[in-house]
């Protein structure tokens, strides 16, 4: 897995931030750290964008009293770049619209369709949702009605795939997660711990092999261990997928380990103030998370964060 | 010594929602059974003429009970239990029937909702008593008026507590089911009905109860020719001045429909393992009838949809 384009040395084995501290933040506008840390083109010039979006308002209950404006004048290009899919972390406080981003890409009401602007998806604007744009969610949304087998097959069920296969596919993935297929295939969702909820949630997600993934805080309600180990096992299946991962969170931390790029965001109306490359993660959450050139990276970005909210 | 025990005793029976045995409390409430037949044979204790309360009002537990074989045999007790059931539960099936679907399609569809509101709030509100005279007009004097009694008594509060645990599902099972694929009539079928199906089924078997009381009232008018059902028979004993029977009739209701309450809390707990807990024996039972339908659902459309899932397997990489 190499991403060619970084302009770092080889022998850096941390998170490191390429570039950008000189580039003033220009509000209501995505500032692109350019030069050599543009992703590279793909050969096929036509190979539309994964994600546009071209100047996207979403207002609330516009003319009323209770007028909001959740996100203003949002754009932004995720290219498709050849042999991997890109992992792009969207970073900012509560309420400032990234679940609205997140929320729009997928399709969901009311966030879709936006007030003003465009939302492609692979060079169609988006419609509604679909399984091509899986989604994790920060609440544990499984079944409860049905077994983890039973929910990690769902979406191949509404697909009409039969049985057989089905539970073959289901049970190759619960494996994949880390559950024990003899022990966890039939239990309830109440039986599982937050961790193994999240597990079960991501595999049935990921089964449908999705283009996009749409990741909604999934870790903020774990426990610190548990949140390390699934960010690893994150990373470890977002390679084999090779889908594009958006991916909302307010730990830096854990946006500056996951991330390959990162959006910071500012607060209502929400808005991309900046864009950050990012080198990706080279060993286990629990060892990179403590070195000082990745430490250096999450602060780095804290300081631009309070820089960015001082002055507007 | 003493006083901690009476510190324990206080403990245990003062210490707020705290929990107690199965044994614990069916103890507890045996001995208000035990109390209050202790208070019955003691008020009615005595000749005639020295009772507490007289006889006309109330007669000693020895005089009611000993008329139970009378009213076992003489009277056919099991045939008239068994013919108000047949008509509770054939009323009460036709308001399922017709309810549940309504009640789903109304909690799935606001506009739905809002158009059955009027109905649903004078089907709820309206006072039985009076139904029941133009029911006799509606659909005659005989068997038919009583289990359409039923059936109007019920179907308002099946369809407004369907639509109600419809509407109670989270919002984000659906953006789940959505983005994972689903239709619409997937996202019905395969993750709001089951959801809102054990909240739907626990009111139903409440009201299950309810109209067990409401059968009463329909049988004690009878018109037509039809016969049995407890109602009747207690208009009948009133008629002939049977107090004793009465009154066991009285406690024979509540013991049938205590039966016929843990019968349905069995179902519950059978058909709804991920609330109650255990193995679920009815729900497998119910799966494994379904898949053959589930076979012939993949050879119909699977086919089609073979095509976009191959291509995403083939997605450029």
């Amino acid at each position: 897995m190499s991403q060619p384009a970084v302009a770092s040395s080889a022998h850096e084995t941390t998170a490191a931030l390429a570039s950008g501290a000189a580039s003033a933040p220009r509000s209501s506008m995505a500032t692109v750290i350019t030069g050599e840390l543009t992703p590279p083109r793909s050969p096929n010039l036509l190979r539309p964008h994964v994600v546009e979006f071209r100047n996207v308002t979403k207002t609330y209950n516009a003319g009323k009293a209770e007028e909001f404006t959740a996100i203003r004048d949002v754009s932004f290009v995720v290219e498709d770049v050849a042999d991997k899919g890109e992992f792009v972390c969207v970073l900012g406080p509560s309420g400032c619209g990234k679940s609205t981003i997140l929320r729009s890409i997928a399709g969901l009401e009311p966030q879709h369709p936006a007030t003003a602007g465009d939302v492609l998806v692979l060079g169609q604007p988006v419609v509604g949702p679909g399984s091509d744009r899986g989604m994790v969610f920060q609440d544990y949304t499984s079944f409860d009605h049905r077994t983890v087998l039973e929910n990690v097959t769902f979406g191949l069920e509404c697909q009409h795939l039969p049985r057989k296969q089905r539970d073959e596919l289901g049970r190759e993935w619960i494996q994949k997660m880390g559950l024990n297929v003899d022990t966890d295939a039939h239990k309830y969702p109440h039986e599982l711990s937050g961790g193994m909820r999240q597990r079960v949630a991501i595999a049935r997600t990921l089964i449908l092999k999705p283009r996009i993934i749409l990741m909604d805080e999934p870790f903020g309600a774990l426990d610190p261990l548990t949140r390390l180990n699934m960010q690893d096992l994150l990373v470890k299946l977002w390679k084999e997928v090779q889908a594009t991962v958006f991916f909302i969170t307010h730990s830096i931390e854990e946006a500056v380990f996951l991330g390959d790029r990162v959006y910071l965001m500012s607060n209502s109306p929400g808005t991309i103030l900046e864009e950050l490359k990012i080198e990706p993660a080279t060993c286990p959450a629990h060892e990179m998370q403590r070195q000082p050139k990745f430490l250096e990276a999450v602060y780095y970005i804290r300081d631009k964060i309070t820089t960015l909210e001082s002055n507007p | 010594m003493n006083s901690s025990f009476l510190d324990r005793l206080l403990r245990n029976w003062l210490t707020l929602r705290k929990p107690l045995s199965r044994w614990q409390a069916l103890g507890l409430g045996m001995s208000c059974v035990l109390l209050c037949l202790a208070g019955w044979w003691f008020v009615t204790l005595g000749a005639y003429e020295s009772r507490i309360v007289g006889p006309l009002t109330l007669p000693s537990p020895a005089e009611t009970f000993g008329k139970f074989s009378e009213l076992w045999n003489d009277f056919a007790l099991t045939r008239n239990i068994l013919v108000t059931l047949r008509r509770v539960s054939i009323g009460f099936a036709l308001a399922l029937a017709v309810g549940v679907p309504i009640g789903v399609a109304a909690g799935c569809f606001p506009r739905l909702h809002a158009f059955l509101s009027p109905l649903i709030m004078l089907g709820r509100n309206v006072p039985l008593a009076a139904v029941l005279p133009l029911m006799i007009f509606i659909f005659g004097a005989g068997e038919k008026n009583k289990v359409m009694f039923i059936f109007v008594a019920a179907v308002a509060f099946v369809i407004s507590d369907a639509a109600r645990a419809i509407m109670d599902v989270s919002a984000r099972y659906i953006d789940t089911a959505y983005t994972l694929g689903a239709s619409r009539w997937q996202t019905i079928s395969k993750v709001l009905v089951p959801l809102a199906a054990p909240t739907i089924f626990s009111a139903c078997r409440q009201m299950f109860g309810l109209a067990f009381g409401y059968i009463m009232l329909a049988e004690s008018i009878k018109i037509a020719d039809e016969v049995g059902g407890l109602g009747y028979q207690i208009q009948i004993f009133q008629r002939r001045g049977f107090r004793e029977h009465i009154y066991l009739i009285i406690l024979v209701i509540p013991v049938v429909a205590l039966v016929i309450d843990q019968m349905l809390a069995w179902i519950q707990r059978q058909l709804f393992p991920h609330v109650y807990g255990g193995d679920g024996m009815l729900r497998a039972l119910v799966r494994i009838t379904l898949i053959p339908w589930e076979h012939l659902k993949s050879l119909l459309f699977y086919r089609r949809l073979a095509a976009p899932a191959a291509a995403t397997e083939e997605r450029p990489k």
